[in-house]
């Protein structure tokens, strides 16, 4: 058993490993998060996580939910740290199983993956009192300044494959009428099915428009549904930055995910732009990097003020549009405390993941893992474009893209006799 | 007695020619907090956090007997405005009736009690017209620009609630409301009598009810903690009653001993029992720091170690409740509360409280809490904390940016930028929203590479805080 190994089962036990191998870690973890472009591919299947916030075990929990690594390819999109009593046992999991397994988990910045947060938050005080000084901090600091800021999703389906566990209603097949298909799926941690979405199968020019067969999803659907009038583009396509197909706009019939911790920026129109920023330092205070990693999606028109003081609201014209423009079906991103562990809004365009169940011990929240299933219908090859839109549908001519096929695994808490037991009383010396 | 000043907050000498301003916030960024440290506000702030502190220990009769101030005591006399400021709390616990919380989807908090802020904001004047006498509130009118003394506690008070914005409640909200009773006292609004018996009445008649309040607030619209650190921080929301509730079981004292630095109240619960809940549930009913741990338990679910890792490690203190209050000089040695012995509850929210940029930015000052310099101050050395304190956030360009709708509110459950300082961005932020550091900003600053040791230096005033009011203090006797 290697080290690596070693050290993963050590803290999938909650058991923390010494400074020097910490150190060791990290600086693989760089060298191999250096290589990494801001905006990672990634292949379905995924299963996407959002803030975890140092709630170690329910972070078990989620991988008993949602399949080990490296059985299931995980995106984990930031907000490791902070808040949580073992936001270090978190992360240095989560790294290690980074290095240990790389194809197999992605890793993107949360805003609190940041010196400036971690001081106010909690994971400073966590390293200061675990380790008993600030070197670790510093190490794990160093890794997040490499973290990507986003990932692109390709190849998902649009049909969800059905859940083998159709305990609880044997009617929900049935309703899978032929011209249907299987669009969203929620399902309890027992593996139940709890919700489910269909819509029509549709190979034509005809809009996919949702069909809710159950119980309405909850899904936004407050906001202004008027068709938003796309800018026409005649300029350079968004994507093109790779000609290998790791071009960020992939219009299959499935359009590609967006992944990102906040949201959307004021300053950045295409995923291309992303790529361009300098991303190896501390979050800024402004700016694009700042604000796809504090931004967050509002009920309103265009762009508005961030109540948290950084990044920007930003509404559903500015989702539909940036979606449209960049050949995406969805933007899937954290940051918010959603009771029901995830939320879609604006017509589906964008989902809130949201991992840490009973937030701070208090929330009552559940959590949700978003889980995007593999396209199996162009035998196993995935239609890319170059992000020049419109192109990849041929003669269509039907600009729009199919939403991927969405299975939430909701979850709670992770009982509490599976804690470990209480950590000897420590000597509150500093009373002395 | 020696003749150290400040053992009593000093009250206002001649009210008719006294000239009342509106206060106003002077606390832009980070760097100003070492103004505050130094300026007659922040002196009057301690030295009424210790007379109430002090009044809180036990007192030893003259028949070698003890007087412990528990809640509901009935050794606890209460004064008319003692009781005037009770049924100003029962009024607003009713507003609560009228504006119940709204059933309609949500994120966190509740969005009514934006409400309940706004009608508590409508009836403001009138309900400290039948709280304070007249000629009280009316003072100033005649003076300078005609602001009353009104003006000047109405904001204090508005400020005790949370914010409507954010959906929040934390330390600096219960500063607000400390600075409100405050003013009442400087203005003479309590009568006189003998040293103490005003301050625990205040204590146990009003804050404890107003600590009662908030928390039924907190639970009805499912406020968020206010700049939270999650376990990271010793409570989401108060600070004040683990200091008053410390001195409730601290050793019995005669009027004219220090305060004692350690040692418990005879029969006095094992610190220890924190984290055993029927002793909790035993406890809150008549001591404040163990109120404060029973809603912790109302509303927290996981094992008390973990999610109340600082108040499970003091529980282990040895030394009893007294050390566990100690106040000790006011300059810190650390800012890491794990790492450095910092003393006691006075010292840590010191610490934590009164020094903290996103805690006290919306504090406002006018002429009863005076942004004008203490000249007994000793000013802080330039520190940590003021030198890498998030600075504010620079002007964004127009370039480029877009136009801005109007400023939302918070929309719940967020981290808010610690440097934010927009609008009522407030004391500080929330469970699920993270704030900004350099938003309104900084908590404690990003130590640098170079600062991990963080070593802090607070203003240093006379550490008059362990003894008994003292003949040279000034009083409110004529």
């Amino acid at each position: 058993m290697s080290d690596l190994d070693r050290a993963i089962e050590q803290l999938r036990a909650c058991r923390l490993i010494p400074e020097s191998q910490v150190r060791e870690l990290c600086y693989k973890a760089r060298e191999l998060l250096i290589e990494e472009g801001n905006v990672v591919s990634v292949d379905a299947p995924v299963t996407i996580c959002g803030d975890i916030h140092g709630q170690f075990h329910d972070l078990m929990e989620l991988f008993r939910v949602g399949g080990d690594v490296p059985d299931t390819n995980y995106l984990f999109m930031g907000d490791f740290v902070d808040r949580g009593f073992y936001s270090l046992e978190s992360f240095l999991l989560l790294l290690c199983l980074k290095v240990r397994y790389p194809d197999r988990i992605t890793l993107i910045r949360g805003n609190h993956e940041s010196r400036q947060i971690t001081t106010v938050y909690g994971f400073y005080d966590e390293c200061i009192r675990k380790y008993g000084s600030a070197n670790v901090w510093r190490y794990c600091c160093e890794v997040f300044d490499y973290l990507a800021l986003g990932a692109i999703v390709l190849g998902a389906s649009s049909e969800l494959e059905p859940t083998s566990s159709t305990v609880n209603d044997t009617a929900q097949s049935n309703l899978a009428i032929a011209d249907s298909e299987l669009e969203t799926e929620v399902l309890d941690s027992r593996g139940h099915v709890t919700m489910s979405t269909y819509r029509p199968r549709q190979r034509s020019s005809s809009d996919a428009s949702t069909d809710s067969r159950n119980i309405s999803p909850p899904r936004d659907i407050s906001a202004a549904p008027g068709q938003v009038a796309a800018p026409s583009r005649s300029g350079a396509p968004g994507t093109g930055a790779s000609s290998d197909g790791n071009g960020s706009a992939v219009t299959s019939r499935t359009g590609a995910v967006l992944c990102v911790h906040g949201g959307l920026s004021p300053l950045i129109d295409s995923v291309d732009k992303i790529r361009l920023i300098d991303r190896k330092q501390e979050v800024p205070h402004e700016g694009a990097m700042c604000d796809l990693l504090w931004s967050d999606p509002d009920e309103i028109e265009g762009w508005g003020l961030s109540p948290r003081g950084a990044g920007f609201l930003f509404g559903g014209d500015i989702v539909k549009q940036f979606n449209h423009l960049n050949g995406l079906s969805l933007v899937a991103r954290a940051h918010q405390l959603v009771m029901e562990g995830y939320k879609e809004m604006f017509d589906g365009g964008i989902v809130t993941v949201w991992s840490a169940p009973n937030y701070c011990y208090r929330c009552g929240n559940v959590a949700a893992i978003l889980e995007l299933g593999e396209d199996a219908s162009g035998g196993g090859t995935v239609a890319r474009s170059n992000g020049e839109f419109g192109r990849s549908n041929g003669i269509s001519g039907d600009n729009r893209v199919v939403s991927p096929g969405r299975r939430y695994r909701v979850f709670e808490a992770a009982a509490q006799d599976t804690r470990g037991m209480p950590a000897k009383k420590p000597v509150a010396d500093y009373f002395l | 007695m020696n003749g150290l000043a400040i053992r009593v907050m000093s009250t206002v000498d001649t009210p008719t020619a006294h000239v009342f301003t509106q206060p106003i916030k002077k606390i832009h960024e980070s760097q100003d907090v070492s103004a505050f440290l130094t300026s007659k506000a922040y002196t009057d702030i301690m030295t009424w956090i210790l007379q109430l502190n002090r009044s809180m220990f036990p007192l030893k009769l003259p028949d070698n007997t003890t007087q412990a101030w528990v809640i509901n005591s009935d050794a606890i006399q209460y004064s008319a405005p003692i009781r005037q400021l009770q049924r100003l709390l029962l009024k607003l616990e009713d507003i609560i009736q009228e504006v119940p919380p709204d059933t309609g989807p949500r994120r966190f908090g509740n969005i009514s009690f934006r409400r309940w802020c706004e009608v508590v904001d409508s009836r403001a004047s009138d309900l400290l017209k039948e709280c304070l006498p007249a000629e009280l509130l009316q003072t100033g009118s005649s003076q300078g620009e005609g602001v009353t003394a009104e003006a000047e506690l109405k904001a204090y008070l508005m400020g005790s609630w949370g914010s409507g914005q954010r959906l929040d409640y934390g330390t600096g909200h219960e500063l607000s409301f400390l600075a409100f009773l405050g003013g009442i006292w400087k203005l003479n609004g309590f009568p006189k009598a003998d040293p103490g018996v005003e301050e625990r009445a205040i204590v146990i008649g009003v804050i404890h009810p107003y600590l009662d309040l908030i928390r039924k607030l907190i639970k009805t619209y499912n406020l968020e903690p206010a700049g939270s650190h999650g376990v990271w921080g010793l409570d989401d929301h108060s600070f004040a009653p683990y200091i008053f509730g410390s001195a409730q079981l601290s050793p019995a004292i005669s009027e004219s001993d220090l305060t004692p630095e350690e040692g418990s109240l005879l029969n006095a619960p094992d610190p220890g029992g924190v984290a055993k809940a029927n002793i909790v549930e035993r406890e809150r009913q008549t001591n404040l720091y163990f109120a404060a741990i029973g809603f912790i338990y109302d509303v927290k679910r996981g094992p008390f170690w973990e999610h109340s890792p600082m108040l499970f490690d003091i529980s282990g203190i040895r030394a009893g409740w007294g050390k566990i209050n100690k106040v000790g000089v006011l300059n810190l040695d650390g800012r890491y509360w794990w790492a450095n012995r910092q003393q006691g509850m006075v010292k840590m929210y010191n610490a934590e409280v009164l020094s903290k940029f996103p805690v006290v930015q919306h504090f406002p000052f006018g002429s009863l809490f005076s942004w004008d310099r203490d000249p007994n101050a000793i000013p802080p050395p330039s520190t940590v904390h003021t030198t890498s304190g998030p600075q504010a956030r620079p002007v964004a360009p127009d370039q480029g940016m877009p136009s801005v709708a109007a400023t939302r509110p918070m929309p719940g459950a967020g981290t808010q930028a610690p440097w934010a300082k927009s609008g009522s961005v407030g004391q500080t932020s929330l469970p699920g929203a993270t704030a900004a550091p350099w938003a309104g900003t900084g908590r404690a600053g990003a130590p640098g590479s170079s600062t991990n040791s963080s070593t802090r230096t607070l203003p240093i005033i006379p550490d008059t805080s362990r003894m008994p009011p003292g003949a040279m203090a000034p009083t409110r006797a004529p």
